[in-house]
């Protein structure tokens, strides 16, 4: 109790110096957790990118029924696979005439259905990894029945190495960040430390315990750790308030972008982990 | 056995004790005793070594020889986490003082139960009484600089009683005070002294122990001269 008394005395008494740890701190929680944010969202759009693309088996002429349906049976016992629908070119060219709607006199130049009859491969949503969707492609493309195989080959691989990349980069940020952040609570806890050093001498003389005379180091390093991330938390807000928010009204597509709450929480915990290891490194090696 | 604390007669015992800072001896060859429940004297000129006497004593300074026991305890046994728990029951009144000039009366006062672990009431209690005893109750809330000299010391007296200590090491505690607070302050001392306290006094001041039947150590450039009842 009368630890945290002392500790909040001293946090009061060198108020700039507290406050200015608690603000470079709270920038860079704020940095750290925009980047966290960033690594989520693409994390979150991506996951279910297997899912949203459609696998298409375009068969080749003249495929008869029995060889259709042994393809439609290989592809469905598949694991990766969630659903595959026939599509009879008929149907195709309808789909096609409704999505043209008006226009749809681009087709009355056409004496016969230019289109073909195909599977729409629908891939599992869960725990499926690009490489096995890979493999599936190159197994149906093997078939003797089957012509082509398109999905979004390209877009998929871009966008799976994108993200591993953000992720690489969003480690490394974080790490730098989260040793930055300990070294603050470290460097002002020790200052604040030998300012008190002569202070801390008597109390030794006293008969105070090394614990005793810690303590109050390490609640204020914890509580500069606490409040750097109330602070980077209130970026957060202020950000996603007056800027994401504009973003999206301006420019819809970043609608998908959000800020789990979670985050917001996080922060001063976070901090105040951080504060206390700082605070715990600076004291470390003392013999008081 | 070694280790194991014998209940000593001894409250204060320094056996063949040196002390050198920097090739200048402090204290050579030093040997005395004072047993429990005594008032013992401690005198000689200024730089005969009596601080750094007490500095050994309350472990603030490691002897380059010797062995030093206090309060039951041998000091190079002692492992630095009880270190504290020896000082608990060690009242030293500073020459230097060593007051925090940030903190009130109170507060100064206080700290010392406050390590402790005692409770604010009990504290509150025990600071007014001591302050009482030594005729400050009124400057309870002010800071060190803004008393005098003398006051200062008395509040540094009050500081070491208030924790009930075994063993008192008052270095020259009647240096900055006059004829009536010394026999004020020498009154206290021996009402502790007769509750039990082991003291040892360091002072110049003849005054304070040649009308005491009291044991009394001469010490001169380090060395031990004299001791006399
Ligand atoms: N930390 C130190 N470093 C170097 N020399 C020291 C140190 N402390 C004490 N000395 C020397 O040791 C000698 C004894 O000092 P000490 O303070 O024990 O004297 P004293 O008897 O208390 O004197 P006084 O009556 O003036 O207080 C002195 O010569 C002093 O200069
Ligand atoms: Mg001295």
């Amino acid at each position: 109790m009368f630890s945290l008394r002392l500790a909040l005395q001293s946090v009061i008494k060198e108020k700039w110096m507290s406050l200015l740890s608690m603000l470079s701190i709270g920038v860079m929680l704020f940095i750290l957790v925009s980047v966290a944010v960033i690594v989520y969202n693409v994390e979150k759009l991506t996951a279910r990118l297997p899912e949203r693309l459609t696998v298409m088996v375009i068969l080749k002429d003249g495929v008869t029924s029995e060889e259709n349906k042994a393809v439609l049976a290989a592809i469905k016992a598949e694991p990766t696979v969630k659903v595959v629908t026939f599509v009879s070119k008929e149907k195709a060219l309808d789909e096609l005439r409704r999505s043209l709607k008006k226009d749809d006199f681009i087709l009355k130049g056409f004496a016969d259905n230019p289109l073909f009859d195909s599977f729409d491969v629908k891939i599992k949503s869960e725990g499926v990894r690009v490489e096995d969707v890979k493999r599936l492609i190159q197994k149906i493309k093997s078939m003797k029945a089957v012509d082509d195989v398109e999905y979004g080959e390209a877009l998929m691989d871009s966008v799976y190495a994108l993200k591993s990349g953000l992720r690489a980069l969003g480690l490394s940020i974080g790490i730098v960040f989260v040793c930055s952040v300990t070294f603050i609570c470290y460097t002002t806890v020790k200052i604040l430390f030998y300012r008190h050093k002569e202070e801390i001498e008597v109390y030794k003389l006293l008969g105070a315990t090394r614990w005793f005379v810690r303590a109050p180091f390490f609640i204020e390093g914890s509580i500069i750790g606490i409040f750097g991330g109330v602070m980077g938390s209130g970026m957060l807000m202020g950000f996603y308030y007056y800027f994401l928010r504009k973003l999206v009204a301006d420019i819809p597509m970043f609608a998908f972008m959000s800020i789990p709450v979670q985050f917001m929480y996080m922060l001063p915990a976070v901090g105040m982990l951080l504060g206390l290891g700082g605070s715990v490194l600076a004291l470390g090696r003392l013999k008081y | 056995m070694r280790g194991v604390p014998r209940v000593a007669r001894q409250m204060i015992e320094l056996e063949n004790v040196s002390k050198t800072y920097g090739g200048h001896a402090a204290l050579s060859n030093v040997s005395l005793k004072v047993e429990r429940g005594d008032m013992a004297f401690i005198t000689g000129p200024s730089g005969a070594g009596k601080t750094t006497l007490f500095k050994l004593l309350y472990l603030a300074e490691k002897p380059d020889e010797g062995t030093i026991t206090i309060a039951g305890c041998n000091a190079a046994d002692l492992k630095s986490s009880s270190i504290p728990l020896v000082r608990r029951n060690i009242g030293v009144v500073f020459q230097d003082f060593k007051l925090l000039n940030n903190k009130t009366v109170y507060d100064n006062i206080a700290l010392t139960l406050r390590i402790r672990g005692f409770m604010e009431r009990e504290i509150k209690e025990r600071v007014h009484s001591v302050l009482k005893m030594v005729n400050l109750r009124h400057k309870v809330d002010n800071y060190p600089l803004t008393l005098s000299g003398g006051e200062q010391q008395r509040i540094t007296i009050a500081r070491s009683i208030v924790g009930e200590p075994t063993v008192m090491l008052a270095d020259e505690p009647t240096g900055n005070l006059d004829e009536e607070n010394e026999k004020e302050i020498m009154r206290i001392f021996k009402q502790i002294n007769t509750k039990g306290t082991t003291i040892l006094i360091a002072t110049h001041n003849r005054a304070l122990y040649k009308n005491t039947a009291r044991k009394v150590f001469f010490l001169e450039g380090g060395i031990l001269k004299g001791e006399e009842e």
